[in-house]
């Protein structure tokens, strides 16, 4: 059973419908870059999975089982999460930011020490940096923060909502690097959600194509490459890969 | 079980006073203007004399409040004039016997009026004391028969139905009087550009501009008989004790001690003590110790901060959580804020008068006021700084897994502090200046000279309370500008603009 499912899934606000019967699975262990022209409705499609979106019809399975509504901080903890514009606390420091959720867990403080050095050091942050707060890092700086944050737990799946949206082109390539570097040493299924394809093909094994609201395409890097199975795909790609 | 009823038996007996004379406590309340705190001055002193402890709660709002103190038995003592009960407070539609009067607020309120302490407190005709011996003019009828005089009268007095227009068809004067204001007619007198005007026959300032007072021959104006008025309730000593106060207190006397406090800033207790060992009524033979300036100072700071804080504690214990629920609950949200700002609206001395019925006098009503007081400053920063946080945040906090409460308590409610810190700041010195008019109803505190000083219309005075309660609102500023810093993180204050 794979780990994340969307079954049938349409998603309405009022008349406006933002997803048109999404039947997707993802494949476990690996990033899926999710695509598209802005409104298309990718973020939508990323809530879904961590219930910050309820779906109008068909169900989302995570973990084998669908999500219960009831019970979604139980479910979120085992679901990394990490947005563009980052979201750091501001009132907590770096270190307070990426263990406060561990420390909410009443993980052993040695066992939280550890794992934050371990995630500092995968980023390349220098230890010195614990005690900082975000206002006093760069952007790319916190952007890696923001990860260590979402990964803090191990989590078995990461959902990133344009990440590394609001960084500079040297600063992105750098973040990007970090994360290709992560996702080799702790494999785990990610969900990647961004509107730049360049990006999409140098982090993401498999990609997925939305339209306003439509599942156009889903499959590996390279199958869809080669075989775009829509028209529209075709543009899409051309347009973005072309300048 | 039965220690714990017996126990709570004697709570509940500790509370009613049921004690023996030496251990119990007299509150003898009075009204704030000279006369009023003198005379309670008297009687407080006569009863602590007698072995009493006595608590004073001086300078209540006014004649209501003072008369609501007593049924209420938040006051067991307190001096009133026949005229001012039945007008005021019974609204007589005649006049009444001293006797009658005694009987219908024994029968009506069950309180008794005690013997009249001897002087009448009413209107006077007065004239220059000189003038008066060159004219021979002895009574107000004299009057009619020297039309040359000029008449000055303050507007209240010319306008009174029971004032000049009856005084005039009573005396059958055929003057014209002009009107002038109440300080400035003695002067115009000592200045021989007037020659009558209208007093109040127990004026301190009668000695110190020479005047002489005519009799009313024709008994026109009613009778303000000062009296001390006590709760039929009260200990039977007291009223044997005020008894001996009967008929001891002439015209002259009470103005001469009047004159002590007005003109020569004597204070009340001393102008009391001054009279009471002059007239033989001390047994103990104790000289009168004026307290220490700075001890009551500080002790007034004291009940000034009890009274602030207690409500500006119980208006953050209600006013966050109603706040956190305004900004949950948008439902809410709207009619809280109104109810809130309602409470705003209402003149601090209308809230403190409704809060008498509910709790007497003293520091409760006050305490009660000035909670509501404090309750929109931090319910509205409370809710408005949860309203502003960074949605980014918001989302993220629930994305990541955090439970409403785990958002609250770590992200929202830190987030939120310097503003929630800002309200109860402002709160903090509204109190503090609000909490000045608590002195009205009897709470004490630094309100305490502003209320006698306005009574006495002594600037000095007023200030021995202003000044520490304006400096008490700067320091309070300073305490939690320091307090912010402690709590929170530089860079989330907001720096004052360059």
């Amino acid at each position: 059973m794979a780990q994340i499912t969307l079954e049938n899934i349409s998603k309405f606000y009022g008349d406006q419908q933002a997803l048109d019967d999404i039947d997707l699975t993802f494949t476990d262990d690996v990033t899926t870059a999710v695509v598209g022209p802005s409104g298309s409705g990718k973020s939508t499609l990323l809530q879904l999975i961590n219930g910050l979106e309820i779906p109008s019809r068909g169900t989302a399975l995570v973990f084998g089982k669908p999500i219960d509504y009831q019970r979604l901080p139980e479910l979120r903890l085992r679901l990394g999460y990490a947005v563009q514009g980052v979201g750091l606390f501001p009132h907590l420091t770096v270190e307070a930011n990426i263990t406060l959720l561990a420390r909410l867990a009443k993980w052993d403080p040695e066992r939280i020490k550890a794992r934050a050095g371990e995630l500092m050091k995968l980023v390349t942050l220098p230890p010195a940096y614990m005690e900082r707060y975000p206002h006093e890092l760069s952007g790319g700086e916190q952007q890696r923060v923001g990860l260590c944050r979402a990964m803090m737990l191990n989590p078995q799946v990461l959902l990133l909502d344009e990440p590394f949206g609001a960084l500079d082109p040297m600063t992105r390539t750098e973040v990007q690097r970090e994360f290709l570097h992560l996702q080799r040493s702790e494999a785990r299924t990610v969900v990647l959600v961004t509107h730049d394809l360049r990006e999409a093909l140098k982090l993401a094994e498999r990609l997925v194509v939305l339209d306003r609201g439509r599942l156009l395409q889903h499959g590996t890097r390279d199958e869809i490459l080669e075989n775009p199975a829509h028209g529209f795909v075709r543009s899409f790609f051309q347009s973005q890969l072309e300048d | 079980m039965r220690t714990l009823t017996i126990f709570l038996i004697a709570v509940a007996l500790s509370g009613t006073r049921a004690f023996a004379a030496s251990d119990q406590t007299v509150v003898v309340g009075s009204k704030r203007f000279n006369e009023g705190y003198i005379l309670a001055e008297i009687i407080a002193q006569v009863l602590e004399d007698r072995g009493f402890r006595v608590e004073r709660r001086f300078g209540l709002g006014g004649t209501l409040i003072c008369f609501e103190a007593l049924t209420n038995g938040n006051i067991d003592v307190y001096p009133e004039y026949s005229g001012t009960l039945a007008e005021a407070i019974l609204r007589l539609p005649r006049r009444v016997s001293y006797a009658e009067l005694r009987d219908i607020v024994k029968q009506r309120f069950d309180v008794d009026l005690l013997d009249a302490f001897g002087f009448s407190n009413t209107y006077a005709i007065a004239l220059d004391r000189g003038l008066a011996e060159q004219r021979g003019l002895q009574r107000i009828s004299d009057l009619a028969r020297h039309p040359d005089l000029r008449f000055g009268f303050s507007h209240e007095f010319l306008n009174r139905h029971d004032g000049w227009p009856g005084l005039a068809r009573a005396y059958e004067l055929a003057v014209r009087p002009v009107g002038v204001e109440h300080g400035l007619a003695y002067k115009a007198i000592r200045e021989s550009k007037l020659d009558v005007t209208d007093v109040y026959s127990t004026d301190g300032d009668i000695a110190k501009f020479n005047l002489f007072l005519l009799e009313d021959d024709k008994h026109y104006f009613p009778q303000y008989l000062a009296a001390p008025l006590v709760r039929a309730a009260a200990d039977g000593r007291i009223k044997e004790i005020l008894d001996e106060l009967a008929g001891a207190i002439t015209d002259d006397q009470i103005r001469e001690l009047n004159a002590m406090v007005v003109v020569e800033g004597t204070s009340f207790a001393a102008a009391a003590h001054h009279f009471l060992s002059g007239a033989g009524l001390l047994t103990s033979g104790r000289p009168h110790v004026e307290k220490n300036k700075w001890t009551i100072l500080v002790s007034r700071t004291g009940t000034h901060l009890k009274l602030t804080l207690v409500a500006l504690v119980a208006g953050m214990i209600v006013a966050i959580p109603c706040g956190i629920l305004a900004y949950r609950i948008r439902a809410i949200s709207r009619p809280v804020m109104y109810v809130a700002g309602l409470l705003q609206t209402i003149p601090s001395i209308a809230l403190l008068a409704f809060m008498i019925p509910l709790f007497g006098i003293g520091a409760k009503p006050a305490i009660a006021a000035l909670f509501l007081y404090s309750l929109l400053p931090i319910l509205r920063n409370t809710a408005a700084a949860l309203y502003s946080i960074d949605p980014v945040l918001k989302k993220v906090s629930v994305g990541i897994g955090m439970t409403a409460w785990q958002r609250l308590r770590y992200v929202e409610l830190p987030l939120a502090a310097p503003t929630i810190l800002a309200g109860v700041k402002t709160a903090a010195v509204i109190n503090i200046g609000t909490a000045t008019l608590a002195a009205f109803i009897g709470a004490g505190g630094l309100g305490e000279p502003i209320v006698t000083g306005l009574a006495l219309n002594d600037t000095s005075l007023i200030l021995e309370g202003a000044v520490p309660a304006a400096l008490l609102a700067i320091l309070t500023e300073w305490a939690f500008e320091g307090l912010e810093k402690l709590m929170i993180p530089a860079h989330l204050l907001q720096k004052p603009a360059e």
